[in-house]
């Protein structure tokens, strides 16, 4: 008689902890040939038309945006300037007279800058017939003064590296408006009055499309009594105009136009969003992929054997997600460093500053693109886990990503905007490094619309399979 | 023919989940419509008189979102088959495999055609409710949109026949790809990836050039009942690009499905 020793694997059993899911997650995805290709036409299709993207817009902007030399795209230093040295602490007062009420922006006041230079830190105290005096400095810093306007004194105090504005309404009773720093000034700063204004967005509807245009709106404003404090004769050099125009030397009255803004421009290309607007086609495959990773178990019933060896569902799901959104994020991340080193001197010509990675703006966008596609992918799973069949699953995915999108070329800003940031392509905001008229809404905020969206499609997902029969 | 007509009819007609389709394509078109004809007044025109808004193309927009249902049902009618066998059993009751083929694509067509009229016709209907109140009234100059004014009639006709066509389209590509999730995925991104990129495209010349090759934006040129001269490309030469399309689709997938093993 023989004796049959029954078979023993001489595998060792394994314990049935989160790593071993993760790895066993990651084998799935790593041994089918299908999910890598997928992986590679989403960073190819990224990478393509990201390129044609920037040749199509390097070709355009040739000639220059608008904006200034050596400042960020986002900001423009226009207007018009008069201004004279002021050496070692010191004061400028003048009252503006009149401006004109042509937008609610428009700025005429006081300024006070390390050098004459376009882009140079500044600070600026000002008349606005919309939102009263204020106090700004370097395109960012904002400070409300009282709501009164022309005409009205104002007056700007150097001491040491901080610049004080004041405002008045006789010229001797003075109230504080605000104190901003000002880095880099050296003994002797530029000082003088100025008028800006920002270009007007026009929003018109016509032919069934709307047509977006900026229009000069010419700022306008006289200035009296102008003089500098301590008058010391050596401060005294001739009053220079920013433009070519010819000031009289000994001036204390002035009459200035001048057009262009100085802060936020709001029609400023975004360099960097079209070439990462690849990834809006690449995310696609990424969409197919995260979907048939899950609904292929439930065709093939491989979902039966995967729950018998994890019958913890949800982690089994949790641990899917993670894989699928890592490796989404790894070759999001190739391609979308990719894109921006090929395509970025394609588009970085004209006098525009150029699209750099060590703008912070812009890495968090080249980076923010990668983390868009592995959340995109996350979500497909999620919802696929949801709904089970691919089908619907695509359908739904790519509708909400690329109907709000597709919008914008035919509804109305309004309406455009409004349903680009309560939808899922509210994440594509990751990529924008400036804020335009027609930013829907911010970097940060947008990838959290899309975050929550996933957030609740993975939790009706877990929630799901939990429950239900495979 | 008769026979495999009816074959590819019932098979069609007995998937609960195509009724709901056939119904969908309607129903999203006449949704969308109702919603992209809320978001438009004359109050965003310069002036009353100088909005120029083509209201028979404003009223059939509804079609952006009508499409993907028809691409969902014609890419299913083939990709089902393969997926779970069945084209096996087509093929032995039918050998002719250029009929099989040739049947499919008459009765996605007739159900496409019957249902995008229903869509499109919806759309004209709410689009006659909801517009008036938004300022686009007779008297100003924008007279209810009926089907006896010339091209209105084009351009309701014109979008049951792009619909039609999309569908071919979706067929064809299916029948290459054979795949439900990858053939989706490739049409929609075919008939989406122009207008979603076109915002970004800066330079006039290549948009244009962009929007005379999409099988999207070119086809929906059908869709214009006013100032012509403004579009990419007319109507109906537009109508024929995405014509070529699918025509294209159904060739290539025709010499694959009589070459190809099932």
């Amino acid at each position: 008689m023989v004796t049959m020793t029954p078979y023993r694997s001489t595998v060792e059993s394994s314990r049935d902890g989160f790593p071993q899911l993760l790895l066993s997650e990651w084998t799935k995805l790593r041994s089918v040939p299908r999910w890598g290709l997928t992986m590679l036409a989403a960073a190819a299709a990224t990478i393509l038309v990201g390129m044609l993207l920037a040749a199509g817009a390097g070709a355009q902007s040739a000639g220059g945006d608008g904006s200034t030399a050596g400042i960020s795209p986002q900001f423009r230093d226009a207007g018009s300037y008069v201004h004279r040295p002021l050496t070692g602490d010191g004061s400028l007062v003048a009252r503006v007279a009149t401006q004109e009420r042509n937008d609610p922006w428009a700025k005429a006041g006081l300024m006070m800058r390390v050098s004459a230079q376009p882009g140079s830190p500044y600070a600026a105290l000002m008349i606005t017939p919309g939102h009263g005096v204020r106090l700004q400095s370097n395109f960012v810093t904002d400070l409300p003064g009282s709501d009164s306007g022309a005409p009205r004194w104002l007056k700007l105090t150097r001491t040491g590296d901080s610049v004080t504005g004041y405002e008045s309404a006789d010229g001797s009773n003075w109230s504080k408006v605000g104190t901003v720093q000002l880095e880099g000034m050296g003994p002797t700063v530029e000082t003088g009055v100025f008028v800006a204004s920002p270009d007007a967005l026009k929003l018109l509807r016509q032919f069934g499309g709307e047509d977006i245009s900026e229009t000069t709106n010419l700022g306008k404003a006289s200035f009296d009594n102008v003089k500098v404090e301590p008058a010391r004769p050596q401060q005294l050099a001739p009053w220079k105009s920013n433009g070519n125009t010819q000031v009289d030397p000994n001036a204390t009255t002035f009459s200035l136009v001048g057009a262009g803004d100085i802060g936020f421009y709001q029609f400023a290309t975004d360099k960097t969003k079209t070439i990462l607007s690849g990834a809006m086609i690449g995310i696609m495959a990424l969409v197919a992929l995260g979907v048939l990773f899950i609904t292929t178990e439930y065709q093939q019933g491989l979902i039966w054997t995967t729950f018998t060896a994890s019958p913890r569902r949800g982690r089994v799901l949790a641990a899917r997600a993670i894989v699928l959104g890592g490796a989404a994020f790894v070759v999001g991340l190739v391609a979308s460093f990719a894109v921006f080193l090929i395509a970025a001197p394609m588009i970085n010509q004209g006098k525009a500053a150029p699209a750099s990675l060590s703008d912070p703006q812009v890495l968090r966008g080249v980076v923010g693109t990668a983390a868009l596609m592995a959340v995109v992918a996350v979500f497909s799973l999620a919802v696929a886990a949801i709904v089970r069949r691919s089908t619907a699953a695509i359908t739904t995915v790519l509708l909400l990503l690329l109907v709000p999108l597709v919008a914008s070329t035919a509804l109305p800003l309004t309406v455009a905007k409004w349903l680009e940031a309560v939808t899922p392509a509210a994440g594509f905001a990751i990529q924008q490094t400036i804020m335009r008229y027609d930013t829907a809404i911010g970097p940060w905020s947008g990838f959290a619309v899309l975050c929550a969206y996933t957030a609740v499609a993975l939790g009706v997902a877990i929630w799901r399979v939990q429950r239900q029969e495979a | 023919m008769r026979h495999s007509l009816r074959a590819e009819w019932t098979k069609v007609r007995t998937l609960r989940g195509n009724t709901w389709l056939a119904v969908g394509i309607a129903v999203c078109t006449v949704l969308a419509t109702a919603g992209a004809t809320a978001a438009v007044s004359t109050a965003q025109c310069p002036t009353v008189t100088t909005c120029f808004e083509d209201t028979a193309r404003l009223a059939l927009r509804g079609v952006w979102l009508g499409q993907a249902v028809v691409v969902v049902l014609a890419v299913l009618m083939m990709s089902n088959e393969y997926g779970n066998g069945m084209i096996r059993t087509t093929l032995s009751a039918i050998p002719r495999r250029v009929e099989v083929l040739f049947t499919k694509a008459a009765v996605i067509s007739g159900i496409v055609l019957a249902t995008g009229a229903a869509g499109a016709v919806g759309s004209l209907l709410i689009g006659n409710v909801i517009m008036p109140a938004n300022g686009f009234t007779p008297a100003n100059g924008y007279p209810p949109l009926s089907l006896a004014d010339g091209p209105t009639l084009r351009a309701t006709v014109g979008t049951v026949l792009y619909l039609a066509l999309i569908a071919l389209l979706s067929l064809g590509v299916t029948t290459v790809l054979r795949d439900t999730a990858v053939s989706i995925t490739a049409v929609l991104t075919l008939l989406y990836v122009v207008p979603v990129i076109s915002t970004f495209v800066t330079d006039p010349e290549w948009l244009d050039r962009l929007r005379k090759i999409s099988p999207m934006t070119a086809g929906l040129a059908i869709q214009a009942t006013r100032d012509l001269d403004r579009l990419p490309i007319g109507p109906w030469p537009g109508l024929g690009v995405l014509a070529a399309y699918a025509a294209v689709a159904m060739i290539v997938g025709g010499v694959l499905f009589v070459v190809r093993e099932a």
